[in-house]
């Protein structure tokens, strides 16, 4: 486990990162949420052991992610937080599925080998993706989307206030687990006998806090149901986007593209 | 326990984003209705955020030097009741889904139901609140969480093993798949159970009101929520079922378990019908993974897709670095004007 | 315009935080509320605006506090709070005092650009797209202060607006203050704030009304502030 600083600074990060101003993030949410749904459902439904035709697909998170500036690292060790499970379920695929699938001039490929390939590979480009879409959106345009999406104002609001919290609370804890290492706490955890009053402690804060940002709100009368949706009308801009993003990730998804350019070279 | 998107067939996804959605319209419903919506919501983001902090804090396990953090999920219901409990947890993955690429998009239906649903309107209604509502004396408490923490992860852990399968990511067999899931997370909901229980246990003695309060509004409307609850869970297995007919057109050998897992045996003629129609549909729209490794295809097709491949990679690399080299060229250009 | 008359309240556990004070609050005057930690300035600024249930009588410009006025009253009293992030809870500082504006019905686009106002009077304008959590402590005071003039109250009821603050943000925060023509109740422990702000202080001890004088008598007299648990002006240099 990373320390909550550094955590909290990756947040941060990604914050500073949506705030840019650069054409994709002056597009609209709704066309950036739409082209990642997209894009998902097309790399996602391509079979377990089409390595190859995954390829074309790794083009829209590296265009979006360059042009957003967020570094390579940390798209990585993003990656590499959601590796560990799929590792295992692909080294289980190679393990278990050892017929051979094709030939690699004298290398056989198995098809345990092509799955276990596919699901890594699926991996960097789902992360890349949901990445490239925080790194090119503010937090507030994506809940003002879902707003316009008719998502409860309840919810919407739920979402923002969490976001709002999150950081604070953690930087709480953040102390709190200082304080508790300067006065002799040592090792990477905190013993489970002291885990019960730690974190009550850390709860009756918040529950606290709770209750003053109530009494705060009550004080301004009170919530009724949070702001309302701002209209946002598609532009031609938005429009093109969408179909830049979309129509190449449907094309790859009918028709093996990779194999077409290889008949271009290998007859 | 978060499930990234990579494990995943669109059509397991979205049934569950679906599945999950409907839950937390329902949680979303009744938490609006009650009187006490607007002193929930401060309450519902705080707590949220509190699970989130919480879990970065690691506790070592003892005798084995490793560490590890709580979920949380049967802390808050304890504090807050079920659904806003549900509905907190929902956007905690949510945020995590964004920022720290914990779990994928898609697969937040999937987490949101394992992590959020089970938890929170399945084991904590039935046997956390049931063993609560008698006083919170700390043994009550104690057994509760324990109960209730080991419950609810072996629940999620069994979701996620169902769900990787059913999407056909994995070729591990579903019984070797589900004996390594159960044994893992049994330790781990141990240690969150201890974790849970010396919290409640803590707050009970420092501030007990704050449990009160929830556990105390309980018995009024105890009949009416139960039977909601009842709905909801067979809404909830309709649905999984008819996810799992969608997936079973293609994959006669899993619907055997998997339909007696979830919908039971007998239930399986009625959905006959359902089933071609999905079958049909899902011909059409082809978004579950096809096993064309066995069709045949020619040894020179496979070399010029290999090839072709090998250029697309290539391909895509080339834009990546020659986008990074115009930014760099850019940048040293600006720095060059202001300098 | 403000008049307390007997105020009584209690927290659910029998505890009573605010025991019988009345004291009145003319139009435009600033009065400082001072006791030591716990001598009851928060409960009694709460109980003002309902937030904690008491008895006695509470108006403010002919409006008693009651249920049905609720509303109203919690219109006319702006309460800030003591720490800037329980009031600032929206995603940027802009939503947050277009908040309270909207729930009083204005479109959002007024709100906003009223909201956009009371930032500019008190000079951090350029606030108001940054989110509450990357701001330092003096900004965060300022945004909290904002949120609560936005909705123009007749009384400004301050918790200890000095607390955390660095001598500077504290100077801007006096001047600030003293630009407004609101009546004002601010409970505090910092003398010397209090002296440059108010005119008039109120002393609180366990919850009861000590001694009420103008703040150039009260806030120099060692013995009473000492009986009062706080320490006087000049006492220790």
């Amino acid at each position: 486990m990373r320390p909550i600083a550094e955590q909290l600074g990756q947040l941060t990060r990604l914050e500073e990162l949506a705030g840019q101003n650069s054409p994709i993030h002056r597009l609209h949410p709704g066309a950036k949420l739409a082209a990642t749904g997209v894009y998902l459902l097309c790399v996602l439904s391509l079979g377990r052991l089409q390595f190859g035709r995954l390829a074309p697909y790794l083009l829209y998170p590296v265009v979006v992610l360059s042009l957003a500036e967020v570094p390579l690292g940390l798209v990585l060790r993003r990656a590499a937080l959601a590796l560990p499970f799929c590792a295992f379920a692909g080294l289980s695929n190679l393990l278990l599925e050892r017929q051979v699938l094709l030939w690699l001039g004298p290398v056989p490929v198995t098809v345990g080998l092509a799955s276990c390939g596919v699901l890594l590979l699926r991996a960097l480009l789902c992360v890349s993706a949901v990445l490239a879409l925080a790194a090119v959106t503010p937090f507030g345009q994506l809940t003002g989307q879902l707003r316009r999406m008719r998502m409860p104002s309840f919810c919407v609001a739920l979402l923002e206030m969490l976001y709002r919290y999150l950081g604070l609370l953690a930087g709480q804890a953040g102390s709190m687990l200082t304080a508790y290492r300067l006065r002799g706490g040592s090792g990477t955890g905190l013993p489970v006998g002291h885990m019960g009053s730690f974190i009550g402690q850390l709860l009756l804060r918040s529950t606290a806090r709770a209750q003053r940002v109530y009494q705060a709100m009550e004080c301004r009368g009170g919530f009724t149901g949070g702001s309302a949706a701002q209209k946002r009308p598609f532009t031609r801009n938005d429009w093109l986007y969408l179909a830049a993003v979309c129509l190449p990730c449907l094309a790859a998804r009918a028709v093996d593209l990779p194999l077409l350019l290889g008949r271009l070279f290998v007859c | 326990m978060h499930m990234s998107d990579a494990l995943l067939s669109p059509t397991v996804g979205l049934t569950m984003c679906a599945v999950s959605a409907g839950a937390l319209a329902v949680s979303a419903a009744r938490v609006q209705r009650s009187q006490l919506t607007r002193q929930k919501l401060p309450m519902m983001a705080v707590g949220g955020a509190f699970v989130f902090a919480a879990q970065m804090i690691n506790f070592t396990i003892p005798g084995t030097g490793s560490s590890g953090h709580i979920g949380g999920g049967i802390l808050l219901a304890t504090l807050l009741g079920g659904g806003p409990a549900l509905l907190a947890l929902a956007a905690v993955l949510v945020v995590q889904c964004l920022f720290f690429a914990d779990g994928g998009l898609l697969a937040l239906g999937c987490n949101i139901f394992n992590m959020g649903v089970l938890p929170c309107l399945v084991v904590y209604p039935l046997v956390v609140r049931p063993l609560l509502c008698r006083g919170l004396t700390p043994r009550r408490l104690s057994a509760a969480a324990l109960l209730g923490a080991v419950l609810g992860l072996q629940l999620g852990a069994f979701g996620v093993v169902l769900e990787t399968q059913l999407s056909g990511i994995t070729a591990l067999p579903f019984g070797t798949f589900a004996a390594l899931m159960q044994p893992i997370h049994l330790a781990i909901g141990l240690g969150e159970g201890l974790v849970t229980a010396g919290v409640l246990c803590f707050v009970a003695r420092v501030q007990p009101e704050v449990l009160e309060s929830t556990q105390q509004a309980r018995p009024m409307e105890k009949t009416a929520s139960v039977k909601k609850i009842a709905v909801l869970l067979l809404c909830l297995t309709a649905a999984v079922a008819g996810g799992l007919s969608l997936f079973a057109s293609q994959n006669p050998d899993g619907l055997e378990w998997a339909v007696q897992a979830v919908a039971g045996s007998t239930e399986l003629e009625a959905e006959g019908a359902v089933q071609e129609g999905a079958a049909a549909l899902q011909e059409k729209t082809a978004l579950m993974p096809d096993y064309d490794y066995a069709d045949g295809e020619g040894n020179g097709t496979s070399t010029a897709g290999v090839v072709g491949s090998a250029l697309t990679f290539t391909l895509a690399g080339g834009v990546g670095l020659a986008l990074a080299a115009a930014k760099k060229r850019r940048a040293k250009q600006r720095a060059a004007e202001q300098g | 315009m403000l008049k307390l008359e007997h105020l009584t309240a209690a927290y659910p556990d029998g505890t009573k935080p605010v025991q019988d004070v009345s004291l009145c609050v003319e139009d435009g005057q600033r009065v400082a509320l001072i006791g030591a930690n716990g001598a009851g300035k928060t409960s009694l600024i709460l109980s003002l605006v309902g937030v904690l249930p008491a008895d006695g009588a509470v108006t403010v410009d002919g409006l008693t506090l009651c249920p049905e006025n609720l509303p109203a009253l919690r219109r006319k009293i702006g309460v800030v709070f003591q720490d800037p992030d329980d009031q600032l809870f929206m995603p940027t500082v802009l939503e947050d005092v277009a908040f309270g504006l909207e729930n009083q019905g204005l479109p959002a686009e007024r709100a906003r650009q009223k909201a956009q106002a009371a930032l500019d009077s008190l000079n951090i304008g350029a606030l108001a797209g940054r989110t509450p959590l990357k701001l330092s402590g003096g900004e965060k005071r300022m945004a909290a202060l904002a949120t609560v003039l936005a909705l123009e109250p007749t009384l400004l009821a301050l918790d200890e607006p000095t607390a955390f603050l660095d001598p500077r943000a504290r100077r801007t925060l006096i001047h600030c203050l003293n630009g407004l023509d609101t009546a004002m109740l601010i409970a505090t422990h910092d003398l010397a704030f209090a002296a440059q702000v108010c005119p008039r202080a109120v002393l609180l001890r366990e919850g009861r009304v000590f001694a009420d004088g103008p703040c150039r008598e009260l806030l120099y007299d060692p013995a009473l502030m000492e009986a009062c648990g706080v320490e006087a002006i000049g006492a220790d240099g």
